[in-house]
């Protein structure tokens, strides 16, 4: 053709042992790692601590498995492990069939009010678990009003275990359970009609077998939840013992850290099967629905309809019912001899438990999680979706942000005691301090955020980034102007999502605060193991109303600030 | 001839087992307009992303101006690319889309207003400066798409398959457009695509790729004249094939028949296929002249301006297809089942080596 064909057209040329990337490329990339080894510190390190010590006796020493031996043949603490499972398996079944018939009614209904009813039932997720076990004190304790109800049995048990862990897992799996029954196709009912199935035929063979991932889903999610939740049965357990007592008091209360860790480990079996199963799911999940589903609309079914409209009016009178219990307890003088209302309650300073400096370190460690950890998670997650190369820091990333979601809070707390309190470790100075608060929850929560974040990465187009490069602007001026601004409303959701859980959350932080940093959640279980039960409902009470105004700033800011704001977002 | 502007030589891309391009070379002249076409997973877009410095060869030299640019950072490179998807910024209006790339190149204001105005102008979207992508069409979004990506005055203009997601007309609107404004400034151009009447309706100079090797470089009508192999001959157009095998210099034998071929043939090789584009079979009344065979009309096909009718040649197994003008069908009485007699004209077959 032309002369370029006598050039050698040899492939002696090496490829640059520096990539082809750009110095900018490289800085983001040396952010990537730095954000992997905190991962790998504050996450994978500690619960390798956790593990050893497990195996380990109180002089440091490896024994095996005879802590567990021990645990296992101590009648009054392997008698917790049938305990525990027997209480969520109830709680399993009570919880997945209610969060089915709320979510039925709220997606496949002509209900009115469903705004207002959904906003209701969601409301529990606002308050730290200890509140609905207060509440029920209140109700069916031994001065409860409501205490004939239960005909001589105690609240104090397996009861009370059940109600309240029920209370507050139902949000959870009232949002997964909404989330799968939205997923219909109207194609499957019309054939089903058209073919001439009754209306329970249909239901059997169309409607649950559609949910049925999410179904699964919030079963396990439930049954975790409830297995490793420490609050409510710590407050209205009684004598009762589960796992995730037992390892409060065995570290707490017996300074044995060993069979502590042991119990953990045991805690973390359930945990790590569902967070298996649920991935498994997930990944069947995504096949199921097909990008021509057409949306079903419900037709009018007076019958049905009436059903499910008593079901949702009983099901938030029920939910507004504990809230209310506990914000007119706060309020009562002295239940249930003076029932004049005052803030008396509200006095924290009078009363052991850190008084209302908790309730500030609280705010405060909650700002700093919320602004901190969105930051960081967002920005490492967009690195991850979207910087090029690093294709092996990328996985392992990737699977250490996964991980917390399978570590129960309590577990990871103790984990923190033996990994950040070794005397050889060079970050043992902020142990006792605000900062392993923070760190904690950031880990401790870290999987959803990240999941958030880079589904939202995930939507936008690839090739921003190789547009932008092509047109010789930084990657990070990119993030900057077009990544960020697009993903806003998903940042704001993992900032209002970290604010709130640290807010609320009890189980991690409890053997991490000192006395500078006593936290609001955990001056509720202090008061309350004190006996200042109404304090610790107003504390409680306090906690909640911090999350409410934490979420209709989080409403107003996304709502109505940015879709006024950012014209683009209307079509 | 013009200088070489862009030259790859010899590119290999190994995912794996999967060798996605094997021994690539090629040269693009200055301001040329070079399609790639083929089907896909062909490679086309592997080698356009390697121009780009979007992915890396496994081997192989990639020069760009006269220099070597295999292993450079994407950002020290000299093109412009337009994405199937567009790849707007949703949150950026029109003007500050376009005026992205100017931004960090430290040019003032007022300049980058002037600059976007007058690419508006060039595309055809004058005034659009304050609408968002969303607010746009198809087609526009598109045009502004291009505008971004001409902003820079890059020396090279990449499109990847810019006109599959637009429906047809717009889409044969917008080719005769990005063709008019790709002479007007004369860049030199690399578009990838899997539509053969893009390819021969825009390019200069088509590159036509098969499981990961070139196939055939040549202008649209070298490449649809003279297909160099039956998988561009069939890619390109429309095209019968027959087996055949060799009985003399100038003769073929394909079942009962005797045809003969213009050029010469080798005898040594058996099983080839010789092939006739629908539109080069001749009808006849009668069975006079070299290369004419009785058949029957086995079905027509109505395509609007000409009639595609499906042929059954005696002793031929294979079905032919013939394109005929509605008019020629009118007096050749060309119907159903009617009988009929057709040409192979000898200066229109093409011979390929090997059965299908």
């Amino acid at each position: 053709m032309d002369a370029t064909s006598t050039v050698s057209r040899t492939n002696s040329n090496k490829r640059p042992f520096f990539g082809q990337k750009s110095l900018d490329e490289w800085l983001l990339g040396s952010v990537l790692v730095v954000g992997i080894i905190a991962l790998f510190i504050c996450i994978v390190l500690p619960i390798y601590s956790l593990l050893s010590k497990s195996v380990q006796n109180n002089a440091g020493e490896f024994v095996g498995l005879d802590n567990f031996l021990t645990f296992i043949t101590t009648p009054s603490l392997s008698s917790s492990i049938g305990n525990s499972v027997s209480i969520a398996l109830i709680c399993t079944f009570i919880v997945t069939s209610l969060a089915f018939m709320a979510a039925y009614g709220l997606t496949r209904t002509k209900i009115p009010l469903k705004g207002t009813f959904r906003l209701v039932m969601a409301l529990p997720i606002l308050a730290p678990s200890l509140l609905p076990a207060i509440s029920l004190v209140y109700l069916f304790g031994n001065q409860g009003i409501m205490k004939e109800l239960l005909m001589g049995e105690s609240i104090y048990g397996p009861i009370g275990i059940i109600i309240g862990s029920c209370f507050w897992t139902f949000p959870h799996a009232l949002m997964i359970m909404v989330t799968a029954l939205s997923n219909t196709d109207a194609r499957l009912y019309e054939s089903a009609d058209v073919l001439g199935a009754s209306p329970a035929r249909t239901f059997f063979t169309v409607t649950l077998p559609g949910a049925k991932y999410g179904i699964i889903s919030v079963a396990f999610v439930v049954f975790t939840l409830v297995i490793t939740d420490f609050g409510v049965p710590k407050v209205i357990g009684g004598q009762f013992n589960v796992l995730a007592t037992d390892i409060y008091k065995q570290v707490i209360g017996q300074q044995n850290f060993e069979m502590g860790a042991a119990v953990s480990v045991i805690l973390l079996l359930p945990a790590i099967l569902t967070f298996i199963t649920d991935r498994w799911l997930q990944r069947r999940q995504s096949a199921l629905l097909t990008s021509k589903a057409v949306p079903w609309v419900a037709p009018k079914r007076p019958i049905v309809d009436r059903f499910f409209l008593v079901t949702m009016i009983i099901l938030s009178a029920i939910v507004i019912g504990i809230i209310a219990m506990a914000v007119y307890a706060s309020l009562v003088t002295f239940w249930p001899y003076n029932l004049a209302l005052s803030l008396n309650n509200y006095q924290f300073d009078l009363m052991d438990g850190g008084g209302w400096e908790s309730y500030w370190n609280s705010i405060e460690m909650a700002c700093y999680t919320a602004v901190i950890g969105t930051g960081f998670i967002f920005f490492q997650s967009y690195l991850v979706e979207k910087l090029g190369g690093y294709k092996v820091i990328k996985w392992f990333f990737h699977l250490f942000a996964i991980l917390p979601l399978a570590v129960p809070g309590l577990v990871l707390g103790l984990a923190y005691i033996f990994f950040f309190n070794a005397p050889n470790n060079p970050l043992n100075g902020i142990y006792g301090t605000m900062a392993i608060l923070v760190v904690c929850t950031i880990s401790h929560f870290y999987t959803v955020c990240h999941l958030t974040g880079t589904t939202a990465l995930k939507q936008i187009d690839p090739e921003f980034e190789s547009v932008s490069a092509s047109l010789k602007v930084p990657q990070i001026y990119t993030f900057w102007r077009v990544s960020l601004p697009v993903c806003l409303p998903a940042v704001l959701d993992i900032a209002s999502y970290l604010f709130v859980n640290a807010m609320t959350t009890v189980s991690a932080v409890v053997f991490l605060y000192s006395y500078n940093t006593t936290l609001a959640s955990v001056a509720v279980l202090n008061m309350d193991d004190a006996g200042d039960i109404a304090p610790a409902a107003a504390m409680a009470v306090m906690i909640m109303m911090t999350c409410m105004v934490a979420k209709i700033i989080h409403w107003f800011v996304g709502d109505v600030l940015l879709k006024s704001s950012q014209r683009w977002r209307v079509r | 001839m013009s200088s070489t502007y862009l030259a790859l030589h010899n590119i290999h891309q190994k995912f794996g087992t999967h060798h996605a391009l094997k021994d690539v070379s090629l040269d693009v002249a200055e301001g040329e307009f070079v399609c790639f076409l083929g089907p896909s997973g062909c490679g086309k877009t592997s080698l356009l992303r390697i121009i780009a410095g979007l992915d890396l060869p496994t081997a192989g030299k990639v020069n760009q101006a006269g220099t070597d640019i295999t292993y450079a950072p994407v950002k020290h490179r000299d093109f412009g690319i337009v994405f199937q998807s567009y790849a707007l910024f949703p949150n950026l209006s029109v003007e500050d889309n376009i005026a992205y790339g100017l931004v960090t190149q430290n040019v003032s204001a007022p300049q980058r207003r002037a600059r976007v105005k007058e690419l508006l102008a060039t595309v055809g979207l004058s005034g659009s400066e304050s609408k968002y992508p969303a607010q746009l069409s198809g087609g526009q979004q598109q045009r502004v798409a291009l505008a971004r990506a001409l902003a820079t005055s890059p020396g090279l203009l990449l499109l990847d398959e810019p006109l599959s997601a637009l429906d047809a007309r717009v889409r044969a609107h917008l080719r005769q457009e990005i063709k008019q404004l790709q002479e007007k400034l004369g860049v030199t151009t690399i578009m990838v695509t899997h539509d053969q009447e893009e390819a021969l309706t825009m390019a200069d100079k088509i590159v036509v790729m098969n499981h990961g090797v070139i196939e055939q470089i040549g202008s649209p009508q070298t490449v649809y004249t003279q297909p160099k192999s039956a998988f561009v001959a069939s890619f390109v157009g429309e095209m019968n094939f027959l087996q055949a095998d060799v009985a003399g210099d100038r003769t073929l034998k394909s079942g009962d028949h005797t045809i003969e071929f213009n050029g010469l043939l080798d005898p040594k090789q058996s099983d080839i296929q010789v092939a006739i584009r629908p539109e080069d079979i001749r009808f006849f009344a009668d069975q006079d002249g070299e290369n004419t065979y009785a058949g029957r009309v086995a079905h027509t096909e109505f395509l609007g301006s000409r009639v595609r009718s499906t042929l059954k040649l005696d002793g031929i197994d294979a079905p032919l297809l013939a394109d005929v003008s509605m008019n020629e069908m009118a007096t050749l009485n060309i119907e159903a089942g009617h009988p009929v007699y057709c040409q192979l004209p000898k200066d229109r077959l093409h011979v390929f080596e090997g059965a299908k």
